[in-house]
C-alpha cells in the first residue's frame, strides 16, 4: 500500500459518527410518530434515549472534519465558514446545509425532551415535540443517505462510485443509531428485577429496538451482498478495486472478520436468539444486561469498520492503466 | 403582443443575429481553449518541465504540479523504457469543479483554464479524491488545494507556460484549441493523438503523441516486467 490517505481517521470518525447521530434522530422521531408522540405514547422512552442522544455524534462529527482541513491545519481558523457562503451541487455544500439544519432541528428536538424546557414550558414542548419529528425523520435519512453520496461522486475512485454505497451507509447508520439507544438504555436503566409494569414496557420498548435492529442487519447483509457481487460482476476499474477486499486483498480480513462476522452476523444471531422465542411463542423478551450491552457495542464496532474500510479501500484503489 | 409587433421584433432580432454574424467574420469571437500537446517522443526525461515548474509557482518540497513518469517494460533484450510527462488535463468536464463546495475552482470561461482560488479554498481535498489524474495536492504552506494552471500569470503576459519554455527537446506545444490555425491544432490534425484515462468522461484538453499507456496493471504484457516510476511522493499511480 503506497497510496496517499488524503482523508484519514477524522473522515473515518465523522461518517461514522454523523451515521450514529442520524440514525438515532431518525429511530427517536419515527418511534415517537408511530406511538402516536403523546407524553405517553408507546415507547416514548426511546424516543427520549434517541432524542438526547442524536446531537452530540453529529457535532463531534462535523468538528472533526473542521480539524483535517488544510485550511485549518495551517492556522486559519474560521476559514471552513467559506462553506456557508454558497450553495451548490457539490455533495459536500449540500451536505454541509443538511447537517447545519439537522444538527440545529435535533438540537431543538431533544430539548422539547427536557422534562420542563425553560422558555418552553411543558406544553409547549409537547405541541413542539410533533412536528420537529416529522421533520426530523427525513432530515436523519438524508445526512445519512448523503455521506454515502458524497463518496459516490467520483469516477475516479471506482470503490466508491456505486449507487449502492448510500443504501448501505443508511443501513448502518439506522442500525448503529439503535444500537446506541440500546447501549444507553442498558447502561442507564435501573437494574431490573422488579415485577411492574414499567419492568414490563422496558422489555417491550428493549424487544421493539432488538428485532428492528436484527431486520437492519438482515438488508444490511443483502446490499453488502449486491455491492460485491455487481462489482466482482463487472469487468475493469471497479472489479479491480473490489478485489481490495476480497480473498487476498489489504483490506479482506478486516472487511470480512471486522464488519461481516463481528459487525453483522454475531450480533444478529444474539438478537434473533432473543427476538424469535418473543416473535414466534411470545416469551418474555428479557436478554441478560451483559448481553444487552455487548450487542450493541458490537455493532457500533462493526459500523466503524465499515466506514474504516470503505474510506480506505477507496482511496488505496483507482482507475487501472492511464 | 400583437402580430404585428411580434413580426417586427422578430426581424430586429434577424437583423442582430446578422451583424454579429458580420462582425464575427473580421475576428474571431469564439472563445479561447488552451491546451497542450505532449510529444512523448521527443521526450527524454530530464525533469527541465518539473523543475521549471517548481521554480516558477513556488510549488513546496515534496510536491509537484507538473512531473515526468518513467516506464520501464519488457525482458531483455525486448525492453523499452519511455517518458510520460504529465500535468492537469484541463478537462472540459471537470470532476474537481463539480464537487468543489465552496466554488474556489473553475473552469475560465475565456479560455478553459481550471484554476483554484487559494482565498477560498478550505482546503477539504474533495477534488484531491475527484481528479482520475492525481493532479491536485494539498499545499502545506497555503492550507489550500493547488495544481498546475497553465501558467495563466504568463499566458497573460503573452508568454508561453514555464514548463514549456523549458523543454530543451520542444517536447510540448501549448496553444489555442479552438484556433484551427494554432501549431497545437494543426499537429493534433495531422498525428494520432491520445488523451490520458478517457473512459473517465472527463474529456481532457491534454493530448499526446505516442504515449505509452502500459501501466502497472495493464495485461498488455503477461508475465513480464513492467515498473513504474512517477517520482512523486505519491510512488504508485492511484
Amino acid at each position: 500500500m503506497n497510496a496517499e490517505l488524503f482523508w484519514g481517521f477524522p473522515v473515518v470518525f465523522y461518517l461514522f459518527l454523523a451515521g450514529v447521530g442520524a440514525g438515532a434522530l431518525t429511530v427517536s422521531s419515527s418511534v415517537l410518530l408511530r406511538g402516536g408522540g403523546g407524553p405517553s405514547g408507546a415507547h416514548v422512552d426511546v424516543a427520549r434515549y434517541g432524542a438526547f442522544l442524536a446531537p452530540l455524534p453529529i457535532i463531534i462529527g462535523c468538528a472533526l472534519l473542521v480539524f483535517e482541513l488544510g485550511s485549518f491545519e495551517v492556522g486559519h481558523w474560521f476559514k471552513w465558514l467559506n462553506l456557508y457562503k454558497v450553495i451548490n451541487l457539490s455533495p459536500m455544500s449540500i451536505g454541509t446545509w443538511l447537517l447545519t439544519v439537522c444538527i440545529f432541528v435535533s438540537l431543538a428536538y431533544a430539548y422539547t425532551f427536557l422534562s420542563d424546557p425553560p422558555g418552553l414550558g411543558k406544553d409547549g414542548a409537547l405541541r413542539l415535540r410533533r412536528p420537529l419529528a416529522w421533520v426530523s425523520v427525513p432530515l436523519g435519512v438524508a445526512v445519512a443517505v448523503y455521506t454515502g453520496v458524497l463518496l459516490g461522486a467520483m469516477p475516479s475512485r471506482p470503490f466508491w462510485n456505486s449507487p449502492i454505497l448510500a443504501l448501505l451507509f443508511l443501513l448502518s447508520a439506522l442500525s448503529t443509531g439503535v444500537a446506541v439507544i440500546l447501549l444507553a438504555r442498558a447502561l442507564l436503566h435501573p437494574s431490573k428485577g422488579g415485577a411492574g409494569g414499567e419492568d414490563r414496557a422496558f422489555n417491550e420498548s428493549g424487544y421493539l429496538l432488538t428485532a428492528s435492529d436484527s431486520l437492519l442487519i438482515g438488508i444490511e447483509l443483502v446490499i453488502v451482498f449486491l455491492f460485491i457481487m455487481f462489482a466482482y460482476l463487472t469487468v475493469g476499474d471497479v472489479r479491480h478495486a473490489i478485489a481490495v477486499i476480497l480473498s487476498g486483498g489489504d483490506l479482506a480480513a478486516v472487511f470480512w472478520l471486522g464488519f461481516i462476522v463481528l459487525g453483522l452476523l454475531l450480533p444478529a444471531i444474539v438478537e434473533l436468539k432473543y427476538v424469535v422465542p418473543r416473535l414466534l411463542f411470545h416469551k418474555t423478551f428479557s436478554p441478560p444486561r451483559g448481553i444487552e450491552i455487548l450487542v450493541p457495542v458490537v455493532v457500533l464496532v462493526g459500523g466503524f469498520i465499515l466506514r474504516y474500510v470503505v474510506v480506505v479501500a477507496g482511496q488505496i484503489t483507482g482507475p487501472v492503466g492511464i | 403582443m400583437g402580430r404585428r409587433e411580434f413580426l417586427q421584433a422578430s426581424g430586429a432580432i434577424g437583423a442582430a443575429v446578422a451583424a454579429s454574424g458580420a462582425a464575427a467574420a473580421n475576428e474571431p469571437a469564439q472563445k479561447k481553449r488552451y491546451g497542450m500537446l505532449i510529444d512523448t517522443r521527443r521526450c527524454f526525461g530530464v525533469h527541465a518541465c518539473s523543475v521549471a515548474c517548481k521554480a516558477e509557482n513556488g510549488v513546496p518540497l515534496g510536491q509537484t504540479r507538473s512531473w515526468v513518469e518513467y516506464i520501464e517494460k519488457g525482458t531483455y533484450p525486448n525492453v523499452s523504457r519511455s517518458f510520460l510527462p504529465r500535468l492537469c488535463n484541463h478537462c472540459e468536464k471537470p470532476n474537481c469543479v463539480s464537487v468543489c463546495p465552496t466554488g474556489a475552482t473553475w473552469k475560465r470561461a475565456e479560455d478553459g483554464i481550471v484554476v483554484v482560488d487559494a482565498d477560498i479554498c478550505i482546503g477539504c481535498k474533495y477534488c484531491v479524491q475527484a481528479c482520475p489524474y492525481d493532479a491536485r495536492y494539498p499545499n502545506p504552506t497555503t492550507g489550500a488545494v493547488d495544481k498546475c494552471d497553465f501558467c495563466f500569470h504568463r499566458v497573460a503576459q503573452g508568454l508561453e507556460p514555464a514548463c514549456v519554455e523549458a523543454c530543451p527537446s520542444r517536447a510540448r506545444v501549448f496553444g489555442d484549441l479552438s484556433d484551427p490555425e494554432s501549431e497545437i491544432s494543426r499537429t493534433i490534425a495531422t498525428n494520432p493523438v491520445t488523451v490520458l484515462r478517457p473512459e473517465k468522461g472527463t474529456e481532457p484538453n491534454v493530448y499526446y503523441i505516442a504515449a505509452d499507456h502500459t501501466g502497472e496493471r495493464t495485461p498488455a504484457l503477461p508475465n513480464q516486467y513492467v515498473r513504474i516510476e512517477t517520482h512523486r511522493r505519491q510512488i504508485e499511480r492511484r
